[in-house]
């Protein structure tokens, strides 16, 4: 309502005590009656600023302070259009600040995630693998060169096989002694002793378990599939080094022997038509050194389990 | 794993795969002798893999001949420093193994 908002447009003066169409340019004039407290009447202090105003500008005879009681306080266009086109220009500016203020906002939220993607790439924070060249990064070539002053750290190997496959998988080396930062190569045989080809899939392991971000495989045999065909035996290498940060950390220090263990699966096609182990969950689990660790039930056994419960 | 999870302990446990894969099988035992000259190698050597890095060498260069393996410098499969065997035969001729 018009009271409401000249009444917020004369907050913080003094407003008149007969409130009904103050002039405008009553507002906030406040200087004008400063140190004097509340105006006598609202016509007397009218016709005060009349005859200011009259003195400062001459474009309009002041009239009688008769004639303008009885007339609609608008009587001074030119105020009243500044007036007008201040508040227009500011409101303008305040629109376009705030719609800038929103178009940033949203334009920063969708820049965020490749932003942070970035940024995560360039500090591998969280984890971030570097992936700046296939051979950068954690097998750069001077990752790969021996420290010689090192320790020497004996990599046992360790070869398991599910009993579903009739296989004869074994290590052709109990151990290999390494320094860190030199590539070595191990061996592993494998034998198919059944009457048919069979594919098989092995997984690996490395204890203990904080040796593990620093064994770095160049090559092996493990996670894809490996065929067999009946009665044939193969030699299976491994090409591998252990990094020299492992030297820099403090909790490996009294690691001189760590154990690499091979697991042979046989292997099926899950529903999406990928190799996988044919094993229970928890076996293949334990096999990857996660026995003990609670894991969430594949979605595959999730729905399986649904069915079962609705039917 | 998830992207932007929070940094855990389990973080290191990430079987991470191999840099180049796996080998192909060598189902016609094409590498088989310089196979059993590196483990002849690493017997004589108690197991230690430094003295055999040259056999190490050969039996990668006769992957990558075969075809069995992608062919390439030997710096970025760390045996850069390692001096080829014929070299090495002919300095030390006492020391070859048998054929």
């Amino acid at each position: 309502m018009s009271s409401s908002i000249v009444g917020s447009l004369t907050r913080g003066c003094r407003t008149p005590s007969v409130n009904i169409n103050p002039h405008p340019f009553f507002r906030c004039r406040t200087s004008l009656y400063h140190g004097i407290g509340k105006p006598p009447s609202w016509l007397h202090s009218r016709t005060q600023l009349w005859r200011t105003i009259g003195t400062s500008s001459s474009k309009h005879t002041p009239p009688s302070s008769a004639s303008v009681s009885a007339r609609r306080p608008t009587a001074i266009p030119s105020y009243n259009a500044s007036r007008e086109q201040m508040y227009k220009t500011r409101n303008r500016n305040l629109l376009m600040y705030t719609s800038a203020v929103v178009i940033l906002g949203v334009g920063i939220t969708y820049a965020a995630v490749p932003l942070y993607r970035m940024f995560c790439s360039a500090t591998g924070f969280a984890g971030t693998p570097s992936v700046v060249s296939t051979s950068s990064g954690r097998f750069d070539p001077s990752r790969l060169t021996p420290d010689t002053d090192a320790r020497r750290i004996r990599v046992h190997f360790n070869a398991d096989r599910a009993e579903a496959l009739p296989w004869k998988f074994f290590p052709q080396q109990k151990y290999v002694e390494v320094l860190p930062g030199e590539s070595s190569l191990a061996f592993y045989k494998a034998r198919n002793e059944s009457k048919k080809d069979i594919i098989g899939i092995a997984t690996y392991n490395v204890t203990p378990d904080r040796v593990a971000p620093y064994f770095s495989k160049v090559e092996c045999f493990c996670f894809e599939e490996q065929k067999l065909l009946a009665g044939e035996e193969v030699d299976m290498p491994l090409l591998f080094f252990i990094d020299k940060d492992i030297l820099d950390d403090p909790s490996c220090r009294g690691v001189n022997d760590v154990v690499l263990s091979y697991t042979f699966f046989k292997a099926r096609r899950n529903a999406q038509g990928h190799l996988e182990p044919d094993a229970e969950e928890d076996v293949v689990q334990r096999s990857l050194g996660f026995e003990g660790y609670e894991h969430s039930p594949r979605a595959e056994t999730k729905k399986v389990e649904g069915s079962k419960a609705n039917s | 794993m998830s992207f932007g999870r929070p940094p855990s302990v389990n973080v290191g446990f990430k079987t991470t795969p191999p840099d180049r894969g796996s080998f192909p099988l060598d189902h016609y035992g094409e590498c088989s002798k310089q196979m059993k000259e590196y483990m002849e190698c690493l017997k004589k050597n108690s197991s230690t893999s430094t003295p055999c890095r040259t056999f190490n060498k050969q039996y990668l260069e006769c992957r990558m001949s075969k075809g069995l393996m992608e062919r390439d410098e030997w710096y970025k499969l760390g045996l850069g420093d390692v001096e080829d065997a014929a070299s090495a035969k002919a300095r030390v001729p006492s020391q070859s193994t048998s054929t």
